[in-house]
């Protein structure tokens, strides 16, 4: 364990860390570009110099190995010196595109800007022009004067998602990212990242281009239920404060993007791309109605004729939802899920082209809380035997036509579909963002998902609902 | 002939190249001797003979190759650095166009040094007959035996492979060099690890000039002591040096280390072309800081004596530059080179580049301003040793070189907007050229 000086201070850094790593894991900010923790050593910003201590130069910190007695100044003269320049030559061509770049206010070189250099450029001549708004397949969208060819991008696509899709053409300070011409970088399931690692807004989401100022939002912790990984998300909505009366209502209630919540236990600093379209799951069309076989009713009558064909049946069935957090699932268990013969139903398949799994993050199994599911109901496939009189379904993805004749149906589901008006009883319920719970991955990591949005005010959550329908066995003659 | 020769022995002929000319002078003889060497051996004399790179850094040669340690399990690569970047230079065609095989035995013996199984040659792709010409020697060298397996009967087994470049300079730098055979953009790479840690393929490498290594076959012939008696004793050897520019007799000569510099420009070169008289020479490629006619005037060819004036060997190509010559615009069109090749992979170089490129521009075309001059200093500055390569370094010497002699024609430039002198870089050539040493 090499023991190094940072401005001073002794340091006990690992036999394989860097400078860099070293100070940031004690509490030392040295600033960088290129370097990400997930990736290899790039060394090509040059910002995070520092000085040796009695040396008259400077030398990158994420490449110099922690030896011992090493001794280094992250703040001296020198360094602000050579700081300050590399400021001023990534902003030499860097264009003032602050004011219509969505990266303002999380934007790497504004930051550092304001921190280490603060002067107008020093130079009076035109900035070099290059391509802006090259469309990087259908997701992404590349500014070329804005890059600063820190190469985190390329380097994420040959590391990480290993579709070796990006990389750099020309040479110079013509050189620009490009796409590979074979659409891989569409065909990339894990694209949308290199929008979160760029430092600065040359890659940006195209279906969150120019929505909204990043300053309006606010992220809420969430877990994606896009496949059993349960990658830990973020969820961007309008802050309280600037839902204002008079934008579309619906800006004020919806997501703006999604982003990963960083989780070494479960997803790192990644996700895919089908966690970054949640809008798409979340914002379709939703039943906002309790009905009677279409007939849009009163909760109460709802709930009291749910009791009376629960009462009534002598062989129930329940498909229970792999969407339904833990508590949800509890709360079925504890009400009414002793009366039903119960089987774990995968609200959700992979559709066609969607990737089915991989060594990276994507798992087949597309539904979220499968494994306490499975916990609590086992993992038998769904049957009828022959007498099931009443059927609870619970969740979407059930093809109604395989429901046993004759039976009743008592449907409890979020979104508007068809199926909704077929039931003898139909329920309106809350989904992820509207309610706090927790998902448990398949490997048995649990994760914490917060509301966002309120509810409609006819939608009821599912364990309050099934805390209504518990009833009493009552005894047939 | 300015002073002893060690490589240019022998008269140029049209079959000079061939694998039966080189034998006729001795060629070959040299491997079995190092073969029957014990590999330290062969760098323990390489190191003591003092031999020095002679791609431009001048690095002890015996150092770089101490660093490679033998049976460690690992393979090892030997890479011969023919891609002669370096404007001005062009002595290492010399070794490639008339004596390929005196390369290939050096590289044979390094190999068996180094215990290298492949080794390559990294030649620029501009270079035609030298390609040519190396390739068809390389052909020979298998046909009888001194490449493949089991060479010259014994069990020392080396192929070479030759890997053309494709136009870009810094391709020349050792670690972008290897990038490029790796079949990568050509990207230097940050040190550390060192090349001779982890090279090609993240293997020991050693990369070395042509020139230096085609030396190594007559240190193992003649032995280190021999080596040492030609040159002067901190600085041994010989020095191809290609001479070009206001130059009555253009070409490659060899100069042996300490011989007086003024004597081989105007007497073996036959001295300033167009009659006139000296301004300045760029000593080894544009990356080494000019002198002036005054400053050459005392000075030996050699490491010591050109680094005590403040500039340096560098990679031997020597440009001459004859009074009335616009300073501005010679440098305009070393920065243009410098701009053209900067990779950009690093931030001070690829702006930088640019940036005192497009202040050149400015000044020649008449729209310099006063605070030009101290910022193309500014930026040669903040390249000095911040860079992954050299290149950023290179350009700053370059441009910090002839501003610190020639500062008040840039300011009569940017005073005037034109150029006090007549602004030409040709200079018509009067006397005629002898035949030099070609």
């Amino acid at each position: 364990m090499p023991e190094i000086f940072i401005n001073g201070q002794p340091v006990q850094a690992t036999a394989e860390e860097t400078v860099l790593q070293a100070a940031l894991r004690n509490g030392f900010f040295i600033p960088y570009f290129c370097w990400h923790k997930s990736l290899s050593i790039a060394g090509n910003c040059r910002i995070c110099v520092v000085q040796q201590e009695g040396k008259d130069w400077v030398e990158i910190a994420c490449n110099m190995p922690a030896s011992e007695g090493l001794k280094v100044l992250t703040d001296s003269e020198l360094v602000r010196a050579h700081r300050k320049a590399t400021l001023q030559f990534i902003t030499l061509n860097h264009p003032v595109d602050c004011g219509i770049c969505d990266k303002a206010g999380e934007c790497t070189l504004q930051d550092y800007h304001f921190e280490y250099n603060g002067e107008r450029s020093i130079s009076r001549d035109s900035k070099v022009r290059s391509t802006k708004f090259v469309p990087l397949g259908k997701r992404i969208v590349l500014d070329n004067e804005r890059c600063i060819l820190c190469s985190r991008c390329v380097r994420f696509t040959r590391e990480i998602s290993k579709s070796n899709a990006l990389g750099i053409k020309e040479r110079g300070d013509v050189s620009v990212v490009r796409a590979a011409e074979d659409a891989s970088f569409d065909a990339d399931p894990y694209s949308d990242n290199v929008i979160d690692i760029c430092p600065v807004g040359a890659l940006l989401s195209r279906s969150f281009l120019h929505k909204t100022r990043v300053w309006y939002l606010e992220p809420t912790p969430s877990v994606c239920p896009g496949c059993a990984r349960g990658c830990t998300v973020e969820i961007w909505h309008r802050k309280p404060e600037w839902r204002l009366k008079a934008l579309d209502p619906r800006q004020n209630t919806s997501i703006a993007r999604v982003t990963p919540l960083e989780n070494p236990a479960v997803n790192g600093p990644w996700i895919c791309n089908k966690g970054r379209d949640l809008a798409q799951i979340f914002e379709r069309p939703r039943a906002l109605q309790p009905m009677r076989k279409g007939k849009p009713v009163e909760l109460a009558d709802a709930v009291e004729a749910a009791q009376a064909l629960i009462a009534d049946a002598k062989h129930p069935v329940a498909l229970v939802s792999s969407w339904g957090s833990n508590e949800e699932l509890a709360a079925f268990r504890k009400a009414i899920g002793g009366r039903f013969a119960a089987f774990v139903k995968p609200d959700h398949v992979a559709v066609p082209g969607e990737p089915i799994e991989d060594d990276l993050l994507i798992r087949a199994d597309k539904n979220p809380n499968t494994a306490a599911a499975h916990a609590l109901f086992g993992a038998d496939a769904i049957r009828f035997d022959a007498g099931t009189d009443l059927v609870l379904v619970w969740g979407e993805g059930f093809e109604f036509g395989r429901l046993p004749r004759g039976a009743k149906v008592i449907f409890a589901n979020s979104y508007l579909l068809p199926e909704n008006g077929h039931a003898d009883v139909f329920f309106p319920i809350s989904i992820q963002t509207e309610r706090a719970g927790h998902y448990t991955n398949f490997e048995g990591t649990v994760s914490a998902f917060e509301p966002c949005f309120a509810k409609a005010p006819a939608v009821i959550d599912a364990e309050a609902l099934f805390a209504t329908l518990a009833v009493e066995d009552k005894v047939h003659a | 002939m300015p002073g002893r020769q060690l490589i240019m022995t022998f008269p140029v002929t049209a079959t000079s190249h061939t694998l039966a000319d080189y034998r006729a002078r001795g060629g070959y003889q040299t491997l079995g001797k190092a073969l029957a060497m014990a590999p330290q051996d062969v760098t323990k004399e390489v190191s003591a003979a003092g031999l020095l790179g002679h791609g431009g850094a001048a690095f002890p040669v015996g150092r770089k190759w101490a660093v490679v340690k033998l049976d460690d399990g690992q393979p090892h690569y030997l890479c011969a650095n023919a891609d002669e970047g370096e404007p001005g230079t062009f002595k290492d065609r010399w070794i490639l166009e008339h004596s390929p095989h005196l390369l290939i035995e050096s590289m044979l013996i390094t190999a068996h040094a180094l215990q290298v199984r492949h080794a390559f040659v990294y030649i620029r792709g501009e270079f035609d007959l030298p390609y040519r010409r190396l390739a068809g020697a390389i052909e020979e060298a298998y046909d009888a035996g001194l490449l493949g397996k089991g060479i010259l009967g014994r069990p020392f087994d080396c192929d070479i492979n030759v890997i053309r470049g494709a136009g870009s300079y810094v391709c020349g730098e050792a670690s972008g060099l290897l990038a490029s055979v790796e079949g990568k953009r050509g990207y230097p790479r940050n040190r550390p690890p060192r090349l001779t840690v982890k090279g090609l393929y993240q293997r020991p490498t050693v990369v070395n000039n042509v020139e230096t290594l085609s030396n190594v076959a007559g240190i193992i012939a003649n032995g280190a002591e021999a080596f040492k008696k030609v040159g002067t004793p901190k600085c041994p050897g010989t020095q191809l040096v290609s001479i070009s520019g206001h130059i009555n007799r253009p070409g490659v000569y060899e100069v042996e280390y300490g011989y007086p510099l003024t004597k081989f420009l105007f007497e073996d070169c036959g001295g300033v072309t167009g009659g006139k008289k000296l301004k300045c020479i760029v000593p080894g490629g544009i990356s080494t800081k000019v002198l002036t006619a005054a400053e050459c005037e005392p000075l030996t060819y050699d490491k010591q004596s050109l680094e005590g004036a403040g500039s340096s060997i560098g990679s031997g190509g020597m440009i001459v530059i004859a009074e009335g010559t616009c300073m501005v615009r010679l440098l305009q069109v070393m920065l243009r080179f410098y701009h053209h090749e900067s990779c950009g992979q690093c931030t001070p170089c690829r702006e930088g580049m640019g940036w005192m490129h497009r202040i050149i521009d400015r000044i020649v075309a008449g729209e310099g301003r006063p605070e030009d001059i101290e910022r193309l200093i500014e930026i040669s500055k903040l390249n000095d040793g911040t860079t992954i390569c050299g290149m950023g370094d290179a350009a700053g010497y370059a441009t910090v070189g002839i501003l610190a002699k020639y500062r008040d024609e840039f300011e009569y430039f940017i005073e005037h907007k034109r150029s006090r002198l007549d602004g030409n870089l040709e200079v018509p050539s009067v006397v005629p050229a002898e035949a030099g040493t070609q």
